[in-house]
């Protein structure tokens, strides 16, 4: 009985409608809605094509700088103290996210205070002035965060970074939202005018309203949007990346008290298809985020107490530290098999390098069993229902749902998907998309050379404990400590921390 | 049958939205309470929340009570070993049966309480209650699981402390605290982190002390019959044998002259400057304890002028913020800020006591009040819409008081509060003897 009444929340009750702009031209399928008739609160979320993949050459960070500039500065009507005094009381803002592909302008009101909140959320995206001061500040935040934060503040985070830099580079994903020093330093408020001129257009958008909103509120809002720059519709840019010949690695060196390691390879599988959902039960077995009955965390901080933990994606999952379950819009049409290894201490990064590694080998040639298999897509039929509690977390995944062109909703048919699959769809998946001989690794640790060359040379690389291990921990530690990982010389690289996102 | 349910979420929603204009009873969902013949303490708050139940254990001992020397860190530690099983459910049996019934399950610990959180469908409450109230009875683990999650701590410590935050709080506190035990952050004192794996006969005395039912409160928030529940809880937690032991603490005497340090952080950062000063424990009653609250936005937040001038206009620090929280113990009020130039940190820190001592002398703008008033009411209560935000609002008052109903108490207090309890809450806190500053300086 409850199990049926979950399944009935967990339905979004998405309306795809199509609205005219105020000149005429038909605004298709831009439109989701989502009612909670008597939800005391309102939710906007405004997804425009404008992430950091329009980035142009030389002035990366551009779509980054745009969103935070109309979330974070003046409008035409009032300076952004003005704004901040007047959102105050009503204990709500408006926010703008620039991932690669998505950027969501965003809020959330209560009903109480809508005729207050809605002309303040409307000018921020229709009438933003663009003041050299708010400029400024957020021009030298983004800079501090390049410069200093990213670089120094969280190993782990920067690992994750270099990865995607890594292996997207030369293409439009190959540097991270905020962009890049020099990019940022080159950009003008002209740049960002333009930027919004061309990306913030009336047909460049999606709208999603949801909560407690009337009809006539919808109308209006949509009816108010028309008044954004005129333009078209964008085309997303091709994202050729270099395929990925053998194991490459590039080394970040820092004076770090411990080793930060990521890897990973890109995957062509997308949200909808049922692969998609084979590979999130082998997954998940893998490494589930934060989850301590994953199969990394209990090979390596379980059984051996080597680090904090131990997961594997197989979609982008940004502030991952922070965050229990995954984030809404920040979609990607290109996604990579990660795997994300918390800092280990520096003297057994080349074994846990080698334990991870070789642990993929045998997941990839293996699979999973069938009482493993039964387990997990056991736990993910309900997991998924903790995935978006919130209307405003429903909003969000809808919106993901038009990303990737679904038409009925990703988390619906994750649920159902978990009745219907076959553990040989799943070990298929395994082998369709997986491999253990071409990845990218990103390794943020220090004396970068010395381990270079152990990596190089294959060097024998035994473990000690301070501490009494299981006697099977000891024999596999045997097998893992010669495990070869046969990384050519020239595949290696060493980059000092200072040199990175220049 | 599916309206049917959707008009459930409605009157959920609609319940929060009809309780507000009532100052005294702010909090929307209708709850009880019942205390076990063996001290245990039950909260129980249905809503409507088709099928979903968050259930959490809150264990009112956290780093606060680690006063015996060598054993900082402790209370984060259990709240890790709390996963290695009984031996009726043992780590892996009982980590399967959690993935079965696809909980989102963890942990959290924090200087005055240890929580044991889960989600999940109300069918397995009965499941769920038999599992937690098994491993807080009986728990087990041998020498070796309790060495190696050791390792897994101090790999905790090493990914936390490439933060300069971090760097900056572990000193502020060291400095701040002579005797208390609010000396140490959570994690602890690295040197005790590293002794932890010779720990373990401690680790049996700190479990039988502290994970006793006179100390732990149950709280169950969603979809579920508060009777059957209760009958429940009762049934899997009355064999649970009374014992607690009360941490030997000893009160922090009066700081009488202002401290202050310059820390390095060993990378690149701007300069981070946390000004911070002597509070009170957590009394409700207490009106320079609510009157801080307020003080804390009105002084520091996004309308404050300190912020208009520093981050807006002149652009010398890239954030301002202020945390006057509640702790059990007189613990600290934090001011803290990262400064853009190393030349401008004498003038930032000039510019927070100039803002402090305008709150000492200037009666704050009625209007200004009322407006954070009603702000604070707004975000409580567009908060308390799922099961897990309104029970993980809520751990903090348990720690605190035992229970919850001084959330009601707590915001009818912070309505009548006037602007001159803000000044006269100003003058009491915000004394140079009672302040205490770090500066962290990175390697630029």
């Amino acid at each position: 009985m409850t199990r049926y009444i979950i399944l009935c929340v967990l339905i979004i009750f998405s309306i795809t409608l199509s609205a005219k702009t105020k000149n005429g031209t038909p605004m298709k399928e831009n439109l989701v809605l989502l009612p909670v008739k008597n939800d005391p609160t309102v939710s906007f979320k405004i997804w425009f094509n404008a992430g950091s993949e329009y980035d142009p050459k030389g002035k990366e960070g551009l779509a980054y700088i745009t969103a935070r500039l109309i979330s974070e500065g003046a409008t035409l009507h009032n300076s952004y103290e003005e704004i901040l005094e007047k959102l105050f009381p009503l204990a709500s803002g408006y926010s703008a996210s620039a991932s690669v592909e998505m950027t969501v302008y965003s809020g959330r009101v209560h009903k109480d205070n809508l005729e207050v909140y809605y002309p303040l959320f409307l000018d921020g995206i229709i009438r933003p002035k663009f003041s050299e001061q708010d400029f400024d500040r957020i021009k030298d935040e983004t800079l501090n965060y390049l410069t200093t934060t990213l670089k120094y503040s969280s190993d782990e985070d920067l690992g994750k970074t270099v990865l995607y830099d890594f292996i997207f580079e030369n293409t439009p994903y190959g540097h991270s939202e905020q962009g890049t020093i020099s990019g940022v330093r080159n950009i003008t408020l002209d740049d960002v005018r333009n930027f919004y001129q061309t990306y913030y257009n009336r047909n460049n958008f999606v709208l999603g309203i949801a909560g407690g909103y009337s009809k006539k509120l919808a109308e209006r809002l949509q009816k108010d949007l028309s008044a954004l720059p005129e333009g078209t519709r964008q085309n997303f840019p091709d994202i050729n990346y270099e395929p990925i010949k053998g194991l490459n690695v590039k080394m970040i060196n820092k004076d770090a008290q411990a080793t930060a390691i990521s890897f990973g390879f890109p995957i062509n599988l997308k949200r909808g298809e049922k692969d998609w959902y084979a590979l999130a039960v082998a997954n998940s077995w893998l490494g589930e985020h934060r989850n301590s009955s994953s199969h990394l965390y209990q090979v390596i901080r379980e059984a051996r107490g080597l680090n904090y933990g131990d997961y594997s994606y197989i979609e982008n999952f940004p502030n991952g530290g922070q965050l229990q379950m995954p984030p809404v819009n920040v979609a990607r049409r290109q996604q990579i098999f990660e795997v994300w290894i918390r800092p280990v201490p520096n003297e057994t990064r080349h074994f846990v390098l080698r334990s991870a590694l070789r642990e993929i080998k045998n997941f990839i040639d293996n699979g999973l069993t069938r009482e493993e298999f039964e387990l997990t897509r056991k736990f993910l039929k309900n997991y998924v229902l903790h995935y978006a509690p919130e209307t405003e977390m429903r909003l969000g995944y809808a919106l993901d749902d038009k990303f990737y062109g679904l038409q009925n909703s990703h988390l619906e048919t994750f649920r159902k998907m978990m009745d219907q699959l076959s553990l040989e769809d799943v070990n298929n998946a395994i082998k369709k998309y997986l491999n253990y001989g071409n990845m990218k690794i990103a390794i943020i640790t220090k004396d970068a050379e010395s381990f270079k060359s152990a990596l190089e040379n294959n060097t024998t690389s035994p473990i000690t404990y301070s501490t009494p291990k299981a006697d099977k921990v000891y024999e596999e530690d045997k097998e893992i400590q010669d495990y070869k990982l046969d990384i050519p010389a020239g595949n290696i690289k060493i980059i000092g921390v200072e040199e990175l996102f220049k | 049958m599916l309206k049917t349910f959707l008009t459930g979420i409605l009157i959920l929603i609609a319940g929060v939205s009809m309780a507000r204009p009532k100052p005294e009873k702010i909090f929307p969902y209708k709850y009880s309470t019942a205390k076990l013949d063996n001290g245990l303490s039950v909260v129980l708050v249905p809503m409507e929340s088709p099928g979903l139940v968050s259930y959490y254990s809150v264990v009112r001992t956290g780093s606060r009570d680690e006063w015996e020397p060598g054993k900082s860190g402790f209370a984060h530690f259990f709240e890790h070993m709390m996963f290695r099983g009984t031996d009726k459910y043992p780590g892996p049996v009982y980590d399967g049966l959690i993935t079965s019934l696809g909980a989102d399950a963890n942990a959290y610990t924090s200087d005055d309480l240890t929580v044991f959180h889960l989600n999940f469908a109300s069918d397995d409450l009965e499941k769920v209650i038999e599992l937690e109230s098994d491993r807080f009875q009986n728990l087990k683990y041998d020498v070796r699981e309790f060495q190696t999650e050791s390792g897994a701590v101090y790999g905790e410590y090493r990914k936390g402390r490439t933060s300069p935050w971090e760097v900056a709080f572990e000193k502020l506190q060291d400095m701040a605290f002579l005797k208390h035990t609010y000396k140490h952050t959570t994690i602890g004192f690295e040197q005790d982190i590293k002794d932890m794996p010779n720990m373990y006969d401690y680790s049996i005395s700190f479990f039988k002390r502290y994970y006793r039912p006179e100390n732990v409160v149950i709280l169950v928030v969603g979809d579920f019959k508060k009777d059957n529940v209760l009958k429940l809880i009762k049934k899997y937690y009355s064999s649970w044998q009374p014992g607690y032991v009360s941490p030997q603490i000893t009160p922090e005497p009066p700081q009488t002259q202002e401290r202050s340090a310059v820390v390095s952080y060993p990378g690149k950062t701007l300069p981070l400057l946390v000004v911070s000063y002597k509070g009170d424990a957590f009394d409700v009653n207490n009106k320079n304890i609510l009157s801080s609250v307020l003080i804390g936005d009105l002084a520091f937040g996004e309308t404050s002028d300190i912020y208009k001038k520093l981050v807006l206009k002149e652009q010398k620090v890239q954030f301002i913020q202020a945390d006057f929280g509640f702790s059990r113990d007189p613990k600290l009020l934090y001011i803290y800020s990262m400064v853009k130039d190393p030349k401008d940190v004498e003038y930032v820190k000039n510019e927070i006591y100039k803002t402090l001592s305008n709150f000492q002398n200037i009666l704050v703008d009625n209007k200004k009040l009322n407006d954070l008033k009603k702000k604070e009411r707004y975000s409580f209560l567009m908060h308390l819409d799922t099961p897990d935000n309104v029970a993980g609002f809520l751990p903090q008052f348990i720690t605190l008081t035992g229970g919850i109903d001084v959330v009601d108490r707590l915001y009818s207090g912070l309505d009548k509060v006037t602007p001159e309890d803000i000044l006269q809450a100003a003058k009491y806190y915000f004394m140079p003897e009672k302040r205490n500053v770090v500066l962290v300086r990175g390697e630029n």
